[in-house]
Formats: C-alpha cells, structure tokens, sequence
C-alpha cells in the first residue's frame, strides 16, 4: 500500500529553481512516468521523493504520513539508479543482502529473499559474481533485484534502461511491465523517451523547466495534448504545427496534425497543398518532408508511395484530428 | 559571420606561439633526416635517449657502482686509488655481535641502535601516517567550506624544504621555544621537548608526518573522489549507517590506494633523514639516531671516519629498499590492470 502526495513541493539550488510547486497524487499500484526534455527536473523531483535530496519548500506524504523529513531509508522506497549503482566489490549475492543486513534480518530470511528474487529475475547463475564479470542486461537485474528483496512499498526507477542497447531495452521494457503487474507495487518511472513511457505508464507526468505541463494516460497525453508543447512531446514524428490561417474556417491561433492523421487527398475533401522536399521509404510506410505555403509538414503515409521530390501533393485529413491552440499556445477545445 | 569562434581564435594564437617551434623544426629536420639515413629507426631512439642516459649514468649508476667498490675497501682517505682492498671485511664489522637486538653487544655498536631505532620510527611513523593522512582526506572530502584553501593548507608544508620544517619546528620546541612560551604564560611547566628521550621521538614523529602528509592525503582524496557518489546514495536508500558505510563502502574501494600510500610511506619512512638532523642532531644520546644520519655521519662527519664502513651500511639499506620499491611496483601494476578490466 503506497499513495504518495506531493504538496506544492519546490526545490531550489541556491539562486536557481529547479522545481517549481509540483502537486501530485499518486497512486497505489500504479505506474507512473516522469518525461520530459533533459534537465527539466526528474530526477530531482525523484530523489526529493526517495529523500536523498529535501524539497525547499512543500510536503511529501506517502499513505498520508508526513515524511518530508524522513529519512530514505525510512520511506520503506527502494531505489534503481541510472548507473545501477551496485556495490562493485560484493558479489551479487552480497549486493541483494547487504540492505535486509543493515535492517537486521535474520540470515534465513534473507538468504529466503535473495533466492526469491533470484529466481524470478533469473539471476541465479551469477549470485556469486562481482558487479564487473556481468554484461550489462544483468547488472541491470541484479540492481533491480536489489530492489525488489527489500519488498518496498514502491520503486523508484531513473532512467533504469539507457545504458542498454536498442534491443535490450525492448525486451527488458516489457520484462518491467510485466514486473510490475506481478508486483503490483507503485513505480515511479522517469525516462526522456517518450515511447518508453507511452508503452509502459499508467499514467504519465510531463515536465518542462521544473513544472508539470499534463498529467493523464498515455492515450489522454496522445489524443487531447493541454498544449503545444505536450503535443510536441508525445509521439513520434512530431506533430505539425502550423499557422490556423492555413486552414479555411478554422478557429484559434495554431492547428496542429499529427502526420500519421494525413493522407493522399481524394477529390471533394479539405486538402492541403504540399510541395514534396525528401521521401523517406521504409517499406511499411513512406514519410513524406513537404512544404505547405512556407510551413514545414511531414506525414507518414501508409504503404509505398509513388512520389517524386519537386511533385506537388495534396494532403487531406479529418477534422476531428485537428488540434487547436490559442494564442497562448493551450488548448482551445 | 562577425564573430570568429573561440575554437578559430585559439587556434590563431597557438600559431603564432608555435611559430619559432615550427622554424626550429625546419632547421633541425635535413641533419636528423641525414643521420636517421645512417643510423636507421633504432639508431635514433638511441641518440635521442643518450643524454638522458647520460645524466642517470653520471649521477646514479656510477655512484652506485662506486659506492659497492667504496664498501670492499678500508682506511680514512676520500679517493678510491688511495683506498686498500679489505673484501668484506667492513659487511663482516656491521654484522659482528653477539646478539643483534642489544646494540651494545656489536662491534659497531652505532649502527645497530640506528637500525632498531629507524625500525621503531618506521612502525610508530607509518602507523599514524596513514591514519591521519585518511582522516585529513576523509574531512578535505566532505561540502566543507573553503574546502581548496584547506586543501592546500594541508599540503603546504610538502613544498617546503626539509631543513626550512625542522629549523621551524626547532623554534617551536626548542627549551626557550614557541611552545614552551606558551605554556609558561599558561602558568603550565614547560617540557624539554627536544631533550627528553620520549618527547624527542614523538616530535621526530610528528614533525615528519606534519611535512608530508599532505601528499598522501592528496593521493587518498583522489581515490575517494573517485569513488562514485550514487554508490554512497545507494547505501542510504540501503540505510546504512555511517560507520558501515565507512568499513564497508569506502575502505575497501579505498584499499588499492591505501596499500599504495602504505608502501610509498614505508619507503620514504626507512630513509628518514633531513628534518630529524636538523631537528633534534639525532638526540639525546642517540634517541633519534636513524641510519642515513649515521650513514652520513660515518661517511663524512664523524671523526672515526670511514667511507668504507659507511658504503656498506648504505648498501645494505639500498637492499632493503629495492625489496620495498619491487612490492610497490608489483601493487602499481596490479592496480593498472584492474582499472584496465
Ligand atoms: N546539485 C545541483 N546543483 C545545482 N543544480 C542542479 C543540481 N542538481 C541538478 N541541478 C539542475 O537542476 C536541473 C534539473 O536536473 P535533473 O537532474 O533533475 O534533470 P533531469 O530531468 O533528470 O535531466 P536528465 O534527463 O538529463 O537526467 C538541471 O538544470 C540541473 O542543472
Ligand atoms: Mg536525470
């Protein structure tokens, strides 16, 4: 069991704010992720949640309990660092106890765990090697492991996946997912890919400049964007954004389209009129780099498209797919 | 574009320093091509190597080989044409006694009680050494304030000389000292620091580990700095108290520098020599007689001198020290290779 609340929750370097007034409610259960661009505030905002790191102003409560002055290890959070972060002069085993030690298990009970979480994360060829004899796709268990033998009310989990390559990161991104739905623990999540967190979130928290732009499901973030720069963020290609006078009718300051929402116009319908700059071929789909009175436009077209640069094409798409900002750049709807 | 980059503009100026380089260069180049045609690749890392060599042969091997011929021959005269054969007889003198723990029983009685008391120095010295030289590191290591000027605060008395430590702390200790001044005006007794037996080795330990343990320490502050911050984060979320984390954590990832600074201490300790000289003479007595000073001594200053019997025991320390220097390579290397891995 495990809400956390944060509560106008701020935190300043000196001079420098780095978060500011952050309220959310999390929780129990769910995953949640932190995006957004590099250096908008995490990972702080994460260790202000962990206790490594105090909130200059605001309160933190986890199941109601006051613990901003708490100690980490009195959260009962357990933490999965970027670098991983393992002892690298204990073997594995050691690592996973060296926790439930300084809690003053009993050594069954820990020996109990640590072949508990061994197995489920298939890490018990390795119990007896250091940090260093390991790749990296099992250091990233073992950290994980380390986590999951303190039974923690919730994980906190920074970029857990970015020291991995490509293919890795896939099968360990589900591996986590499905972690998580065996666990049922709370996870806080924070990456800077946008698709990692669409595929895994519950629900996803959008930072920029230390402030929260949206709180909501993935699919929310995706179809009802609050503003441009959240409709900017979530998903890949960006949308297009472009002037609302280039839309005949159309309200507020700017329209923006996703790419995959644009597609070769049939006669009668809103179109719009693009000049074809590249073509991107990938087989499944074609990706098209056009200009539209000026306006840089890209739609990502199904199939295998008989197009040539210089060629003039018309674009058509639905009105309801149409996102309208005002001139604040919020959402007009 | 007005305004040329900072990389454009450095590299502006480095031309122009590099200029006279350049010129010096172009003019070195037709002789070197000539002679490297003549004398091939290996040919010149010869000739460029010579004057090194030259120089380490000059000042270091040819001493060294003169000093074991010094140490076969006898009699007070300075130049070896003068000097006469004796073979081993003067290694034969040093080791004559009855028994090598009672100095007195030896024929050179001297050097025995140099040789217990450079082994009493060496382990009391090294002992608190290392200790105080990881405390400094462990405080310099924290969010102190000012933490450079403390740094360099502590590693100021390395760059003094010697003689300049144990004149310093002379004025200090001496009977009409700095210190003595100040425990007078105290209404305390002052101690005669320099002339009671305890009291002078503690100072000979003291004053040595005050002029260099600033240059540990420094070594000891890298490794902890290298030693990454989320390791220690992690040991908080672990909630590791702090004493765990200190015999747990740091010393172990701290152990290879530790064992580094352990022999480089060991070395420079057995060698002790200039601020004790000019500290306390080596007194009272012979209390802090080490074995350089009485290498020194016999060597060059005492009235029974004898070179000879001087190169000897000189020779017999250099033994002990390769010994000590092998072990420090051998950790050197091993520490290389586990950063490699
Ligand atoms: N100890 C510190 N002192 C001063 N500024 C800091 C400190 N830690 C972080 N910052 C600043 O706070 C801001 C947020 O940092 P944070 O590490 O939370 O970013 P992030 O969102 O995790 O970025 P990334 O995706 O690159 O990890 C950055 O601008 C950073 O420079
Ligand atoms: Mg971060």
């Amino acid at each position: 069991m495990s809400r956390i609340t944060l509560t106008d929750v701020s935190r300043a370097y000196g001079q420098v704010k780095v978060l500011h007034d952050i309220n959310l409610d999390i929780q129990d259960g769910e995953l949640i992720v932190f995006v957004g661009p590099s250096g908008c505030g995490k990972s702080t905002l994460l260790r202000l949640i962990a206790g490594l790191d105090r909130p200059t102003r605001g309160k933190i409560a986890i199941n109601g309990q006051d613990v901003t002055r708490v100690a980490a290890a009195d959260r009962g959070l357990a933490m999965v660092f970027q670098s991983y972060a393992l002892y690298p002069h204990m073997s594995v085993r050691q690592n996973l106890a060296f926790g439930l030690e300084n809690a003053r298990m009993p050594k069954p009970e820990i020996e109990q765990r640590i072949a508990e979480a061994a197995r489920m994360l298939e890490i018990e060829p390795y119990l007896d090697r250091r940090p260093g004899q390991l790749s990296g796709g099992q250091r990233q268990r073992v950290a994980i492991g380390r986590a999951i033998v303190r039974n923690p009310t919730a994980f906190l989990l920074d970029e857990p996946l970015s020291n991995l390559d490509a293919e890795l990161r896939i099968s360990t991104r589900a591996e986590l997912a499905a972690l998580h739905e065996r666990l049922s623990a709370t996870m806080i999540y924070v990456t800077h890919d946008q698709i990692e967190a669409m595929t895994l979130a519950d629900r996803i928290v959008v930072l920029r400049a230390g402030r929260i732009e949206q709180v909501g499901t993935p699919l929310d973030l995706y179809n009802k964007p609050a503003n441009l720069f959240v409709a900017g963020f979530i998903g890949a290609p960006r949308m297009n954004f472009l002037p609302a006078a280039v839309f005949p009718g159309s309200a507020g300051a700017t329209i923006g389209i996703r790419p995959q929402h644009l597609r070769r116009a049939d006669d009668g319908e809103s179109t719009l009129k693009a000049k074809v700059m590249l073509i991107e071929q990938l087989g499944s789909e074609t990706v098209v780099h056009g200009d539209a009175d000026g306006h840089r436009l890209l739609a990502v077209l199904p199939g295998q498209q008989g197009l040539e640069t210089g060629e003039e094409v018309m674009l058509a798409y639905d009105e309801e797919n149409l996102h309208i900002f005002d001139e604040n750049g919020l959402r007009a709807d | 574009m007005t305004v040329s980059s900072p990389r454009r503009v450095l590299s502006g100026a480095g031309a122009i320093l590099m200029a006279p380089v350049a010129l010096v260069a172009r003019l070195l180049d037709p002789p070197l091509s000539a002679l490297q045609r003549v004398g091939g690749t290996n040919g010149m890392a010869a000739f460029f190597l010579l004057p090194n060599m030259a120089v380490f042969g000059i000042f270091v091997l040819f001493p060294l080989v003169i000093n074991i011929i010094y140490s076969m021959t006898g009699g007070t005269a300075l130049f070896l044409t003068d000097r006469t054969f004796v073979g081993a007889a003067q290694y034969q003198r040093l080791f004559d006694c009855r028994s090598y723990v009672d100095p007195k029983s030896c024929t050179d009685d001297l050097f025995w009680t140099a040789v217990w008391n450079t082994a009493g120095f060496v382990v009391v010295q090294v002992v608190f050494m290392v200790v105080v030289a990881l405390v400094t590191a462990l405080v310099l290591n924290r969010d102190l304030k000012a933490r450079s000027f403390w740094r360099a605060v502590f590693f100021f008395p390395v760059l003094l000389s010697p003689v300049v430590v144990g004149l310093v702390w002379r004025w200090i200790l001496q009977r009409q000292g700095l210190l003595n001044f100040g425990l007078y005006e105290l209404g305390l007794t002052p101690v005669n620091w320099l002339v009671e037996r305890n009291w002078a080795f503690a100072a000979a330990v003291g004053v040595s580990i005050w002029a260099h343990v600033g240059f540990y320490a420094l070594i000891l502050l890298a490794g902890l700095q290298a030693i990454p911050k989320d390791l220690y984060e992690a040991a908080e979320m672990d909630g590791t108290r702090p004493a765990r984390v200190f015999w747990r954590i740091t010393l172990p990832l701290l152990a290879p520098n530790l064992l580094v600074v352990l022999v480089l201490v060991l070395i420079r300790a057995v060698q002790i020599f200039d601020e004790v000289y000019v500290l306390t003479g080596g007194g009272p007595g012979t209390a802090t007689l080490y074995l350089t000073q009485y290498i020194y001594e016999v060597g060059f200053a005492s009235f029974l001198r004898n070179p000879g019997l001087a190169s000897a025991a000189s020779i017999l320390m250099g033994a002990v020290l390769i010994v000590l220097t092998l072990f420090q390579l051998g950790i050197a290397r091993r520490n290389e290779m586990r950063g490699k891995r």
